[in-house]
């Protein structure tokens, strides 16, 4: 900094003491009222390649993190069957028609976490809590990573790099949820 | 401040914004505070964050992202100034009624802090935005200048000024109100 105060400055004692606090009154439902349009019409929500490569690595540490997990067997009758994803492209209604997103069978994938995601909570007490705590906190980071990626395709819904990125992530989804269903039933 | 809330505050999502809100809300507004008085700083922290939500769409994170809301939050407040009529000679010495106090030994104080903020509230505009930007935020004076319109030497003088001012009122509120026979207030004002 230019121009600075000198140290034995009664002036540098009482500027270290400065405290920033909230506003008495919260202010935020006077700015909620005023956010009317979304930050910018072009919506150019383009991740840079460190918060990219950020998202990639929290999906690599998800994967390292969870595989501890013994992965039991299981009758394949027990679980629902892996989903065979595929890129399913069609035509979006707001997109240019030589633009079209791929959607990787949004209705698949749901139906299949929703039952994998079913089975592990009729079954988690069977779980201990350190186990369940890391399942939960993966899922929270892979949840995070695939909405990162689908805000970042509605700005760019034809990126192949983000079509695969977010396919990924839903596949390591469906694993991590195949590996915790398999634990909780015992296998 | 997760990146996360950012992104996805870019992208239109208000539960994140409000995030981004509440956690640089404190410092947002105690900048509005000290440069334009606790009457404005409300509507003024309004302000900044409905332009950070319009502007978030520009930000490429070449600076942190703090150091952008922070640099936003100014010109928001400076525009203020603007709009409000104020001139840039309310900068120049010659348009600013100027205290001189002698300061007298200053003994220690447990709350000084809050005589600070107190002080700060008694300057001159001018000279508070200077201070506020120079001593609080640690802007140079060459950016300084460049905000306000004014020349870098208009900045250093008048945060002199400031300062001096400063340390005059944080002794008075050390001694008390009275005088000593050496302390002597001189406005100048052209």
């Amino acid at each position: 900094m230019d121009d600075p105060l000198p140290g034995d400055d009664p002036l540098v004692a009482a500027l270290a003491s400065l405290r920033d606090e909230p506003p008495t009154a919260d202010l935020w439902p006077g700015i909620a009222a005023r956010l009317s349009a979304p930050p910018s019409s072009r919506r150019v929500v383009s991740l840079t390649l460190p918060q990219l490569a950020m998202a990639a690595t929290l999906i690599i540490a998800v994967s390292a993190g969870v595989s501890w997990l013994a992965l039991a067997p299981r009758p394949a009758a027990t679980l629902p069957p892996e989903p065979a994803i595929r890129a399913v492209v069609e035509p979006g209604g707001a997109v240019q028609p030589d633009i079209q997103r791929a959607t990787f069978a949004d209705a698949q994938f749901d139906a299949a976490v929703a039952d994998l995601e079913r089975i592990l909570r009729e079954e988690s007490q069977r779980l201990d809590p350190q186990t369940v705590m890391v399942i939960e906190r993966n899922l929270r980071a892979i949840d995070d990573a695939i909405r990162e990626s689908r805000a970042a395709l509605d700005a760019d819904p034809a990126n192949t790099y983000l079509n695969s990125h977010l396919a990924d992530a839903r596949r390591r989804k469906l694993d991590l949820l195949r590996r915790a269903a398999g634990l909780s039933t015992g296998g | 401040m997760p990146v996360d809330d950012v992104v996805l505050a870019a992208s239109g999502d208000a539960a994140a914004f409000e995030r981004v809100y509440r956690a640089h809300v404190p410092r947002v507004h105690g900048l509005a505070r000290r440069m334009a008085g606790s009457d404005a700083a409300d509507e003024l922290t309004q302000d900044v964050f409905v332009r950070v939500w319009q502007k978030l769409g520009t930000f490429r994170g070449e600076s942190a992202f703090g150091t952008w809301l922070h640099r936003l939050a100014v010109n928001v407040i400076v525009e203020r100034f603007r709009t409000l009529g104020a001139r840039r000679d309310r900068f120049l010495a010659d348009g600013e009624p100027v205290l001189e106090v002698t300061p007298a030994p200053v003994r220690a104080r447990p709350d000084l802090s809050m005589d600070l903020e107190s002080a700060i509230s008694e300057l001159p505009d001018g000279a508070r935005t200077i201070f506020v930007l120079h001593d609080v935020e640690g802007y140079r004076h060459e950016e300084i200048a460049g905000m306000l319109g004014i020349s870098s030497g208009t900045s250093k003088s008048q945060l002199h000024r400031a300062r001096q001012s400063l340390r005059g009122l944080l002794n008075r509120t050390a001694n008390g109100p009275q005088r000593t026979p050496k302390t002597q207030v001189t406005q100048m004002r052209k």
